[in-house]
């Protein structure tokens, strides 16, 4: 099978600043892979590589086997790759369930000149929309905030809210830039829960997490980026015995931190 | 020459505004007028020494330009986005424009020379003593300028607002304070450059506009907040309008300076005079993005939609004769702002040229069925085409525009529209406008009549407003809105951002195309002030007033600025005084327009009367949100 991402020897500079540095690494299909490390380590970079928010000076990457040149940031959508951000990008002026609907916008059959004949096909799509959306927000615990104007909701309620945004778009491959970040424990159960989930109806996820506690509960893979290079990429268990993570992370070696601050 | 130092003025103002606050403040032309016209009545009037009416005019300006900064300007800054200040500051002006229309009439007024009128011969040149005069003022200012910024630490504290005005709190500087300085000092500057220049052009209320957008190019032109830029821009500006009126002609001056406008902002956004260091403008701009959500929803709203349809066609046997004439010219104008709240309101794109959407609307359709003999219909459907493809065109030449800079190059555009209606005297007219329009007729039926006329915009509407309820609350609406604050975001989730605009720009112009050529058969006649820019303003005056993104508000905003003035005549006077107060008590205290109010109130209202049960059962407030 083919891996759902395959980055080879990725390289991205900034000025004289090598950002991202002959990095590689697979993501397999199915798979909930985590990108770890500490902060400038080039996690959110790779991450605007893969969807062509910066364009890599050097290497390639394949989604799906199929090679990445120039495409818009929708038509990687429209290839099953969807992402969310790092800072909480929930669309204002829209309610929460507007947000979690408008992910679903690919999907939609009937384009803008049926929508606005409101006939029975768009009104059946738009109820059956409607049900997919609410029942994300209960799953979640954020159907009481439904009408609210999403940017109202707490900071980790809006992170939830984006997760669930990219969810309705179906992706195939999910890649969620800290998503745990700003939310509290319950909060962060919730994820975890959403995560397993999610993972559990074939999608690919890959994400990039501080949270070491969550990366470690529901990873399959983990990759460790350092300084822009590729320290190591293994399971959660073979990531925490590693030396030269410890050395990474925590710059010497007293052992894994439960939570490195994010 | 001597103009373009006004510009450079003007232009200086506008900078020392932007680089503070980040605002481009377009109540800039207003203050020089002001100015001039206190000037006048000190001087003429009261007889006062010049250089005591001077200095008395220069400080009514100021005091009235700080007292409405104030209670306005600062205290919207921290609340508004970018493009609202903009609409804010466009709202001033008018206020201001209006306001001096009561105090001093429509007549134009001009003040003598500062030394006489007996020119100095240099260099075997005659030259108007006024000249040296105007140069003056501006060289003092300009080194005033400079040397406030290069050499105090008022001036630096003024920069650290521009740049980082959280920093420049923490760092103890009152950020709003400098705020209102720098609007203070811009409003002097544009006094001085007002009543220098009021003994070589005579000025009257409405002049201010002229100065706004013309000190506007020239900063643009130069460079947004650079001074220099600001002033070898005005500079530019006044040389390249004398050689066009030279050369070309005095009509097509203007569309000269806007064309040169136009293609700075879309090949050098930042100006011809900027070298290195640059502001970037593709940070979302709305980051104080604020819109009242205001949904109506379920079995309430389609009963007030029937209550609605039934009024509208039961009005015509109700009201007299002349008001039905006022509720036909409400319909058409509701059309074109309909239009404008899908651009607006959904897709967040500031458009300021939907009268020039109506020009080419009105004047196609007009022209083609007077001077070709086409049947109306023919020419509304070709002249709806026409106005599609200048929005294609417009709308891909400014995709990489955002916030303020689309709003300047819709503003630019419609400038030259306006240019066009008027220099192409053959085909439109003129000034004095097209005149002979056949009634709008469809086969062997002719509207000539208001009621049959009320009927058909009437259906339009009706139409219109079913086709884009459906649409604005499903996908469709939701991708606009997704663009309208975070196209990044909408582009990850595969929303197809420059299709998504470029339909609601071509919606935009449709419907204020369709409005423009009604407008020409309802009058039979169109003159380019029924259409100019000042009709793009009033249109966005209307939306705001009424409410964005709901679509239907705005007819409320339509209908208080159309039947007020004609209903009350003795109120036609404070027209433009009471759109401008209203476009400015909208921003500051009704952000979501009088729709939303009312849907606020009725929501209340409602939850308050359904009581406890409901809020127990379901969660209060779903029905009408």
């Amino acid at each position: 099978m083919t891996a759902a991402l395959e980055a080879s020897r990725l390289s991205k500079a900034f000025g004289g600043l090598s950002a991202v540095d002959d990095v590689s690494f697979i993501v397999p299909q199915g798979s909930l892979t985590a990108v770890i490390g500490p902060n400038g380590a080039g996690k959110t970079t790779v991450f605007n590589l893969v969807t062509n928010l910066y364009q890599a000076d050097k290497g390639e990457v394949r989604l799906f086997g199929e090679r990445l040149g120039n495409e818009r940031a929708w038509q990687i959508a429209a290839r099953g790759v969807v992402r969310t951000f790092q800072t909480a990008r929930v669309f204002p002026g829209m309610t929460a369930f507007e947000n979690v609907l408008a992910g679903a916008h690919m999907h939609l059959r009937s384009g803008p000149a049926w929508q606005m004949l409101w006939l029975g096909r768009v009104r059946r799509e738009e109820a059956r929309l409607a049900i997919k959306a609410e029942r994300l927000l209960e799953l979640v615990g954020l159907a009481r905030f439904r009408d609210a104007p999403a940017t109202d909701l707490p900071i980790g309620g809006q992170k939830l809210l984006e997760v669930l945004r990219a969810l309705m778009a179906r992706p195939r491959l999910l890649l969620l830039d800290e998503p745990a970040a700003g939310l509290n424990d319950a909060e962060t159960a919730e994820l975890a829960a959403l995560l397993r989930t999610v993972r559990g109806t074939g999608v690919t996820v890959m994400v990039v997490e501080h949270n070491m506690s969550l990366v470690m509960g529901v990873a399959d893979q983990v990759i460790v980026l350092d300084a822009g290079r590729l320290v190591t990429a293994g399971t959660p268990r073979a990531i925490q015995q590693d030396k030269r993570v410890i050395e990474a992370y925590v710059g010497q070696e007293e052992g894994f931190p439960d939570h490195a601050g994010g | 020459m001597l103009e373009g130092s006004v510009f450079a003025v003007v232009g200086l103002g506008f900078a020392l505004v932007f680089r503070v606050t980040d605002v481009i403040n377009l109540s800039q032309g207003a203050f020089c007028v002001l100015g001039a016209l206190s000037a006048y009545t000190f001087e003429e009037t009261l007889r006062w020494p010049v250089p005591l009416a001077i200095a008395g005019a220069v400080l009514v300006t100021v005091a009235y330009a700080t007292a409405l900064g104030a209670v306005t300007f600062v205290p919207a800054l921290s609340r508004l986005s970018h493009s609202s200040m903009l609409m804010l500051t466009a709202g001033i002006l008018t206020l201001t424009t209006g306001g001096m229309l009561v105090l001093w009439g429509g007549d134009p007024y001009s003040l003598p020379p500062l030394s006489g009128e007996r020119p100095v011969e240099l260099w075997g040149i005659h030259i108007t003593t006024q000249g040296f005069w105007i140069a003056g003022t501006t060289l003092v200012i300009v080194l005033g300028f400079w040397f406030l910024f290069t050499r105090t630490i008022l001036g630096k504290a003024l920069q650290a607002c521009a740049e980082n005005p959280m920093a420049a709190r923490l760092m103890g500087i009152d950020v709003p304070r400098m705020a209102l300085l720098s609007f203070a000092l811009a409003a002097t500057i544009a006094s001085l450059g007002g009543i220098m220049i009021a003994p070589i052009a005579s000025l009257q209320f409405d002049s201010g506009n002229y100065f706004t957008i013309s000190g506007f190019i020239s900063v643009a032109l130069g460079g947004m907040g650079s001074f220099i830029g600001a002033v070898s821009g005005g500079l530019l500006l006044g040389t390249a309008e004398q050689v066009a009126a030279g050369y070309i002609s005095s009509l097509f001056s203007d569309a000269f300076a806007l064309a040169l406008l136009l293609a700075t902002l879309l090949w050098r956004p930042r100006g011809l005079f900027t070298l290195g260091r640059s502001r970037r403008i593709d940070v979302r701009d709305d980051v104080l993005f604020y819109q009242a959500i205001v949904r109506l929803n379920g079995r309430g709203a389609v009963l007030c939609g029937v209550a609605a349809v039934a009024v509208l066609m039961a009005l015509p046997l109700v009201v007299s004769d002349a008001l039905l004439g006022s509720l036909v010219i409400t319909g058409i104008l509701f059309i074109g702002v309909l239009g404008l709240d899908v651009l607006m309101g959904y897709a967040g794109q500031v458009g300021l040229c939907q009268g020039a959407f109506m020009a080419i609307g009105g004047y196609v359709a007009g022209i083609l069925s007077t001077t070709y003999g086409w049947p109306p219909l023919a020419g509304v459907l070709f002249a709806v085409l026409a106005a599609l493809l200048a929005a294609l065109v417009l709308a891909f030449a400014t995709l990489r525009l955002r916030g303020v800079y689309l709003a300047l190059g819709t503003l630019a555009f419609g400038l030259v529209i306006d240019s066009f209606d008027a220099g192409m005297m053959n085909v439109t007219g003129g000034p004095s406008g097209l005149v002979g329009i056949p009634p709008f007729r469809i086969g062997a039926f002719a509207f000539d009549s208001d009621r049959s006329m009320y009927y058909l915009v009437a259906g339009l509407i009706v139409v219109l407003v079913l086709a884009l309820l459906g649409g604005m609350r499903s996908g469709f609406g939701r991708a606009l809105m997704a663009i309208r604050t975070d196209q990044m975001a909408a582009g990850a989730l595969g929303i197809n951002v420059v299709r998504y605009k470029l339909a609601a720009f071509a919606i935009s112009a449709v419907l204020a195309a369709l409005a423009g050529s009604l407008y020409a058969f309802y009058f039979r006649f169109l003159s380019p002030e029924m259409v100019g820019t000042p009709r793009s303003f009033e249109m966005v005056t209307m939306l705001i007033v009424g409410g964005e993104g709901t679509l239907v508000g705005s007819l409320l905003g339509v209908a208080l600025l159309t039947l007020l003035p004609t209903m009350v005549q003795s109120l036609a006077l404070y027209k433009t005084f009471a759109e401008g107060l209203l476009l400015v008590l909208a921003f500051l205290c009704l952000p979501e327009g009088m729709f939303g109010g009312i849907a606020r109130l009725v929501s209340r209202a409602a939850v308050r009367r359904r009581g406890n049960r409901l809020m127990a059962e379901a969660g209060a407030g779903r029905e009408v949100q």
